[in-house]
């Protein structure tokens, strides 16, 4: 028999995690793209000027044949998503299932600290969103850059940066498997600089923003489906300006 | 050795073994075979050896010319702005914006041309429009002029809303260190609301000079 195929939005709390790998379910995560199809599609269901993220969503479902979906709508996601779920359960025959994730139990930040290429970080980041499981132990690193925020939609802005790079913001709760916990979410080194990116029109922009201001050595870089050339040359004009030493030595 | 900055609409380009200053050639009259040794700007990546990112550039050019460890550098191109900000002689924060600050060089051109004014002979105006880009702003001259306003008066409105779309983008600093040709506009310098510091269009020249240096 076929396995269940559920997709989840956000993080959803670890007992439907546990719940849906008992069950051996095929957990899709909606948050990433899914199906090789033009993004401007979910324009039908969604604005055209919105988060590029809740739109990989609505067209990820659009194009999946999903049996269950979990949006999770709480602290640990955002307000767009709340609006979204509507949007998914007006479209799908399936269950739409609205989370609220307010686990505290922290399951460390490993991949976040280690040295390893940012773009496996990330991957290796939201790959454990499917699993209860927590992270290998890997040995941390001296940071020598910081990247605050969530996973970008387009990880190609990754590439620039050094190995040693350590990951903060969000993406540091998703591995910790504490969406909500502000106080992780906000805790910065001021002593590395960062870039504080931002996925346009993300309501955590007001905060990748104010953090950046704080900071005193930050860029903070807003970027929409896809990274442009601008994009890509601020990370390396203000990596080099700043004395990062780029690449695997880095 | 040859440095090249190409630009959208002017290229400058300067020889380092000789005496003579840097040339200023319209891109559209660049020899198509033209190859610099170092270079940046949007042409840089197909017309040279090697190139280097504008920002990297303007920050580097801005160490040489600029003795001050805090500074906002702000240059404005044909096509798009970009920004530094140093504290203690540090990077402290950059912007590059092709989109929203789109076009703002080439459109004061253009309209200068088009209407035939001579910038340095404009009052700079007590109002301006509310511009986001060069593309966009041009609806805020034809619709003053069909209310009335001279197309001058316009214009020039059209110009302080760019400069101030400018400096907000700069993040609104109390002096402003201006690099790129429209340093030779007056009323766009005078529009800025704030202490202007004009260092020319030659900043990213001296940034490639410096980038030269430092790396060989």
């Amino acid at each position: 028999m076929a396995p269940i195929r559920v997709g989840i939005v956000g993080v959803p709390p670890l007992d439907v995690i546990r719940e849906l790998c008992e069950a051996d379910c095929r957990i899709l995560d909606l948050d990433e793209p899914q199906v090789h199809k033009s993004i401007d599609l979910s324009s039908e269901l969604l604005p055209r000027v919105y988060c590029a993220i809740l739109r990989t969503v609505v067209l990820n479902a659009m194009f999946l044949d999903l049996d269950r979906v979990y949006i999770d709508v709480g602290p640990g996601k955002c307000d767009c998503a709340l609006h979204v779920a509507s949007i998914l359960e007006e479209m799908l025959t399936a269950p739409v299932i609205r989370t609220t994730n307010l686990d505290n139990q922290p399951f460390g930040t490993p991949i976040c600290r280690t040295r390893m290429k940012l773009f496996d970080k990330f991957m290796a980041v939201t790959a454990g969103v499917r699993s209860v499981k927590p992270a290998d132990n890997l040995e941390p690193c001296t940071p020598t850059a910081g990247f605050w925020g969530v996973p970008p939609r387009d990880f190609s802005i990754l590439e620039a940066f050094p190995d040693t790079t350590h990951i903060y913001g969000w993406t540091r709760c998703m591995e910790n498997k504490t969406p909500a916990d502000l106080e992780l979410e906000t805790h910065v080194n001021p002593d590395i600089p960062m870039v504080f990116f931002s996925q346009s029109f993300c309501a955590k922009s007001a905060l990748a923003h104010h953090l950046a201001r704080l900071h005193p050595r930050a860029l903070f870089l807003d970027c929409d489906v896809t990274a442009g050339n601008s994009a890509r040359a601020k990370i390396e004009a203000f990596l080099e300006l700043s004395g990062v030493p780029t690449g695997p030595e880095g | 050795m040859i440095l090249a900055d190409f630009g959208t609409s002017y290229c400058k380009i300067l020889e380092t073994e000789s005496s003579q200053p840097p040339r200023i050639i319209a891109t559209r009259d660049l020899a198509p075979d033209f190859r610099a040794d170092l270079a940046t700007g949007h042409n840089a990546a197909r017309r040279s050896r090697k190139h280097v990112n504008e920002l990297t550039v303007l920050a580097r050019g801005g160490e040489c010319l600029i003795d001050d460890p805090d500074f906002v550098l702000l240059d404005c191109g044909s096509r798009d702005i970009k920004f530094v900000r140093y504290r203690d002689g540090q990077v402290a924060d950059m912007g590059w914006n092709t989109e929203c600050g789109a076009s703002m060089g080439f459109t004061i051109e253009l309209l200068g041309r088009y209407y035939n004014l001579e910038y340095d002979k404009l009052e700079v105006p007590l109002q301006g429009f509310p511009v986001t880009c060069g593309v966009l702003g041009m609806s805020n001259i034809f619709d003053a002029v069909v209310s009335g306003l001279s197309e001058t008066e316009a214009v020039a409105r059209f110009i302080r809303g760019i400069a101030v779309n400018g400096y907000r983008f700069a993040g609104s600093p109390e002096k402003l260190y201006l690099s790129g040709g429209l340093c030779d506009n007056p009323l766009f310098v005078g529009c800025f609301p704030c202490r202007v510091m004009p260092l020319g269009r030659f900043v990213l020249l001296r940034g490639l000079r410096q980038y030269l240096k430092n790396n060989g």
